[in-house]
């Protein structure tokens, strides 16, 4: 009898501990589902759900929250997706969010996002209650992407032929750019130009000098210096009156810093 | 030739028969309690080592394996998934059920054969006992529901193999570990793989007995009894498993 007792126990923490196992794996599989533990339905109508399968996952704030539990097309414009949230969640979805769907990484799943819509503070928004519509917000497709990048790839084709336009004229045509680009000639004349210029303002200044001291317009200079030493001093008054303001203010803050820590 | 066809058919409405028999005698009383804990003893404690190392060592060697491919897409992430992935559908499931068929059903072959040529079955039945019933229908029994037990072990301590492996190059605490195994789990992998041990099991148990009980005379056949049952238990299993792979993928 003794032996029989030995090797009955062995049998069964051997049974016991594999049943554990597989009870325990089936438990927590479940409870990723969202199968047991307390749980809120929420809705949203997509117009499409891009690949969105059945037991992916909800996301709210980065965090998963739930599952998504079941899609169903209602027309050939709306897909009803129903998603299953831990309860304890409940609380901080508002009745002003919004589902959209998106994806994890480039390769990943779908995800569908629950995000709190614009807060304003004037509003206090209820939490959501149980099988509540939740309203979608468009996700960018892939499709879309798309047709934004073939836009700017048609502009840019545009752009190119253009420049190949362009640089062709200025390599071969007859116009003031391309002379300035290729002429030699044309280049010296054009120093020799700036040189009379030099030269021609020189003495426009020594003329000006010359006009300052005439009688007929020293009064007339003489107004205009006077204007300026005004201006100057108005600067100069307003930039203190600045740095006064600035200080005053740096002694009161220095004055609430005591107050607050007395 | 046409008696060679005719020997293929007979051994296997040999074999239906026993299985209809095994049928039709487990539900009936008297039952032998005694001998099937016995049974379930031998066949699910006695191999429990033998599984766990196997177990061990195949999760080990599966991640060391798979890691530098991953690795190649930057995928090292997915690594503990992928692990508990394919031990829980394939790898524990048919490699515990060939060691069982190694272990179980050559042990089996050879007790029934040899107590088929001693007489001993013979002299059951003169006893008024019935010894299909105390011989193969505990045995069948007990290793129809000891080898699922022996496979979810096999799962367990594989996973922790694939632990074991992981940190050998990364740095994994058990927590992310295992909240990455069961994040790659579904109910869809665990519950067919669950199930089809079950028929592992039955026919590991059944082909062992029937080879044994149908043993020729002489000493010799123990050893072709016990060999064949072997040999026979092993196919088995794959082609089972294939099966289960198929049915299970039409659903999927």
């Amino acid at each position: 009898m003794k032996k029989e007792n030995g090797f009955i126990w062995k049998l069964g923490m051997f049974v016991t501990i594999g049943l554990l196992l597989l009870i325990s794996t089936i438990y927590f599989i479940g409870k990723r589902q969202n199968l047991f533990g307390s749980t809120i339905h929420l809705k949203a109508a997509f117009k499409t759900v891009s690949g969105l399968k059945l037991g992916n996952n909800v996301r709210f704030s980065g965090i998963n929250i739930g599952t998504v539990n079941n899609i169903e097309i209602i027309s050939d414009t709306s897909v009803l997706v129903d998603v299953v949230v831990k309860k304890e969640m409940q609380k901080f979805i508002k009745t002003n969010a919004l589902a959209s769907i998106g994806s994890d990484g480039l390769m990943g799943d779908k995800v569908l996002t629950i995000s709190p819509g614009i807060f304003d503070d004037s509003i206090v928004y209820a939490p959501i209650k149980d099988n509540a519509f939740i309203p979608a917000k468009s996700a960018v497709e892939m499709d879309d992407i798309m047709y934004s990048v073939k836009n700017s790839v048609d502009n840019v084709d545009i752009i190119t032929s253009e420049l190949a336009e362009f640089t062709y004229k200025l390599n071969n045509g007859k116009g003031a750019l391309s002379k300035l680009m290729t002429d030699e000639k044309f280049g010296k004349t054009l120093d020799a130009t700036m040189d009379n210029l030099k030269a021609s303002s020189k003495g426009l200044s020594e003329n000006m000098e010359a006009a300052k001291h005439n009688f007929l317009l020293r009064g007339f200079f003489k107004k205009k210096e006077k204007a300026e030493a005004k201006k100057k001093e108005e600067a100069a008054k307003k930039l203190e009156e600045q740095k006064m303001k600035k200080e005053d203010a740096a002694k009161k803050l220095a004055e609430d810093k005591k107050k607050k820590k007395g | 030739m046409l008696t060679y066809i005719k020997n293929i058919f007979n051994d296997v409405g040999d074999v239906s028969l026993f299985t209809i028999r095994f049928f039709k005698e487990v539900f009936k009383p008297p039952y032998e309690i005694k001998e099937f804990f016995k049974q379930c003893y031998f066949i699910g404690y006695k191999s429990l080592p033998l599984v766990a190392i196997t177990g061990f060592i195949m999760g080990l060697v599966l991640t060391l394996q798979s890691r530098p491919t991953l690795a190649e897409f930057g995928a090292e992430s997915w690594l503990p998934g992928m692990v508990a992935l394919s031990l829980v559908k394939e790898i524990a499931p048919v490699i515990t059920g060939l060691i069982c068929a190694g272990k179980i059903a050559s042990g089996i072959g050879a007790e029934l054969g040899s107590m088929k040529v001693t007489e001993q079955i013979d002299a059951m039945e003169v006893s008024a006992i019935n010894p299909y019933k105390y011989l193969v229908v505990t045995r069948v029994l007990a290793a129809t529901l000891m080898i699922p037990l022996l496979v979810v072990f096999a799962d367990g301590v594989g996973i922790i193999g694939g632990f074991a492996g992981v940190n050998i190059h990364s740095d994994v605490n058990m927590v992310r570990y295992s909240e990455q195994v069961i994040k790659s789990l579904d109910f869809i992998d665990v519950i067919p793989a669950v199930i089809k041990t079950f028929f592992f099991g039955f026919s590991i148990g059944l082909v062992g007995c029937y080879k044994g009980f149908n043993a020729a005379n002489g000493t010799e056949s123990v050893g072709k009894a016990a060999n064949s049952a072997v040999v026979v238990a092993s196919l088995t299993v794959f082609i089972l498993d294939m099966m289960a792979v198929q049915i299970v993928d039409l659903f999927y």
